[in-house]
Parts: structure tokens; C-alpha cells; sequence
């Protein structure tokens, strides 16, 4: 789905924690995810704007390994503080979404 | 207290002169902007110059940069360089100033891309 | 460190231009200008060595690795990419207001 930039922005950052948290990645693998998911919109620079944000809040860890293509990766995995974040992340998007619906639903 | 009163006998001396090094190395119409640059920032507000340092750090590596491209003073800082310091120095109209460069920044890039 | 030391002359600076100068055209045209625009805005990572920079170089080395073209890889709004990365820096005119604040307090 298209132009879903703004919608996103909110919760991108818990759509990257949460696939670092499955297995450590790299920020073009992950930003393949999302579109296979159906974000197609999303772009490698976004992600990595958001790679940034979680290295700075020290939500992961970094490891850099050699690549067949280009330079150095730089890999991600999840540490404590990250599956605190990311715990808090989707206690918060169920709320959100539980409303949503019970709004869509409900007549006020 | 003047300009210069305020840069001799601190400990911002050092950095002053670094800079003035520096700026002998720009071309002449780099430094006049550089000239009109710290005569706007300076007397512009009364607190200790070190917290100046930084800014006029990064101005001069703008010009340092964009000289060494060999661009025109005028294409990298407007006509304006009373505004494009009070960008610099967050006040009034700042943020109408940043988006100029945002959209400065888009433009250049779908011309230059052909786009 | 300074701005000063990041360009003047410096090896480490040398060796980011010269990084920057092996990427593609279309990938050096959108390095080029958005390296200005956030020497303009000044976030203080600039200060502290070529880490912000060379950070992008490498993610445009990949995406150029990979065969995509430059906006692919920024998207087409390349100053919204710029501000993502720069959201939560602090930026000149932040520490400007700052030390006018503190004046003024006293």
C-alpha cells in the first residue's frame, strides 16, 4: 500500500525493533521486509534513520561484518533494553488498535 | 563590550586566530560574507563568545567546503546573510529559513539528477 | 573536535572525500548537496568527527552495490531523509538560544 508515510511514522521504529529482534540483520534486509510486508513506500534511508535513532538509545547491539557487495555491514541485534522498548511498543499498538476498532465499530 | 574586547585576553584567542588562518585561505568574496557574517552574530547578543565558537566553527566549513566546489558565496548563502544568520542563530523566522534550504535542497538535486 | 579538524586538511577527511568521489554520479550529485544543506543546520554530530557522514557514504556505497538509483535508496524527499537523521541532534541555533537563555537568567 502507497502513501502510508505519515500513518507510519509513529510505529516504524517497533516494525524495525521487532524484526531485529528475531534474528539479527541489516538495515537493507530489513527495509526488504517491509516491503515484502506490503510497506512499499519504505525506503533503505528511512530505515536507517531509524538504525541511528536505536544505536543512539542503545536498543541494540552492533556488530560489522565483511559483505560480498559494497562496504562493511553493520548488523543489528536486540539487546535487554531494546525487548524492554519493544515489549512496551506493542503493549501501547494494542491499545491503540483495540480502540481504533471499538471506534470503527461503536455508534457514539 | 565590542568585538575584539571580547575575543583578546580569553581563552578564545586561539580559536580566533585558527580562524582568521583560515579565512585568509577563502576567496575574496567568501571573506566578505565571512566579515558580514561575525559583524551580524557578534554584537548581536551579550553572552561570552566561546558559545559562538561552534556556530562560526561550522559556518567557516560551509564556506571552506563549498568554496573548494567552486560555487559563488551567493549560491550557497542566499542574497540574504542578515536572515541566513538568524537562521543560524534560531531566532525569528529560523524555521522559514530552514525550509528554504529544504526545498533549496530538493531543487538542486532533481536539476542536478535531471529529473 | 571541530569542523576545522574534520576538514582542514585532515587525513581522516581526505579519505572521506576521496570515499565519496568513488560512488556513482547520481549518488555524489545527492551526497554533495545534502551535505551542505546539514553544514547550513549544523547538528553538533558534525563537530564530532565524520561518523554522521561517512555513515550515509556507506549507506549509499550498498545501495549503489545493489544497483538502485540514489532515490530509491533516500527516497525522492531527500531534506525529509536529512531531518529523520538529524531529529534529535541538538543544532547551532539550539546551542545559540541556549547560551541566550542562560544570559538572560542571570
Amino acid at each position: 500500500m502507497e502513501n502510508l508515510t505519515e500513518m507510519l511514522k509513529g510505529v516504524l521504529e517497533g516494525c524495525v525493533l521487532d524484526i531485529i529482534s528475531r534474528n539479527e540483520t541489516y538495515g537493507y534486509e530489513i527495509t526488504r521486509r517491509l516491503n515484502a510486508l506490503g510497506f512499499t513506500d519504505v525506503v533503505e534511508g528511512t530505515v536507517y534513520t531509524i538504525l541511528i535513532r536505536l544505536e543512539k538509545n542503545k536498543l541494540v547491539e552492533i556488530t560489522k561484518k565483511p559483505s560480498d557487495m559494497g562496504p562493511p555491514r553493520k548488523f543489528f541485534a536486540i539487546n535487554d533494553a531494546g525487548r524492554e522498548e519493544l515489549r512496551k511498543f506493542w503493549e501501547k499498538w494494542d491499545f491503540v488498535s483495540s480502540k481504533m476498532n471499538e471506534l470503527k465499530e461503536k455508534t457514539l | 563590550m565590542n568585538f575584539w574586547e571580547k575575543i583578546t585576553g580569553s581563552d578564545m584567542t586561539k580559536e580566533m586566530k585558527s580562524f582568521e588562518a583560515r579565512v585568509k585561505n577563502l576567496p575574496a568574496d567568501y571573506q566578505a560574507a565571512w566579515v558580514e557574517i561575525n559583524g551580524y552574530l557578534w554584537p548581536h547578543s551579550d553572552f561570552t563568545g566561546r558559545n559562538l565558537i561552534p556556530i562560526l566553527d561550522g559556518v567557516l566549513g560551509l564556506l571552506e567546503e563549498t568554496s573548494a566546489d567552486g560555487q559563488s558565496v551567493q549560491e550557497v548563502l542566499g542574497d540574504d546573510i542578515r536572515g541566513f544568520c538568524s537562521a543560524l542563530a534560531g531566532e525569528e523566522g529560523a524555521k522559514s529559513f530552514r525550509d528554504k534550504w529544504r526545498q533549496q535542497l530538493n531543487h538542486n538535486i532533481a536539476k542536478k539528477l535531471g529529473k | 573536535m571541530g569542523i576545522k579538524d574534520l576538514i582542514e586538511g585532515k587525513r581522516e577527511w581526505r579519505a572521506h572525500v576521496a570515499r565519496v568521489k568513488t560512488l556513482p554520479n547520481d549518488y555524489q550529485i545527492v551526497y554533495r548537496e545534502l551535505q551542505k544543506y546539514l553544514f547550513k543546520v549544523g547538528p553538533v554530530e558534525l563537530t564530532e568527527g565524520t561518523g554522521l557522514l561517512s555513515g550515509i557514504v556507506e549507506l549509499f556505497e550498498e545501495g549503489a552495490a545493489s544497483g538502485k538509483g540514489v532515490l530509491e535508496v533516500t527516497g525522492r524527499d531527500v531534506a525529509a531523509f536529512c531531518d529523520e537523521l538529524i531529529k534529535d541532534s541538538r543544532t547551532y541555533a539550539d546551542i545559540y538560544q541556549e547560551a541566550i537563555d542562560s544570559k538572560s537568567k542571570k
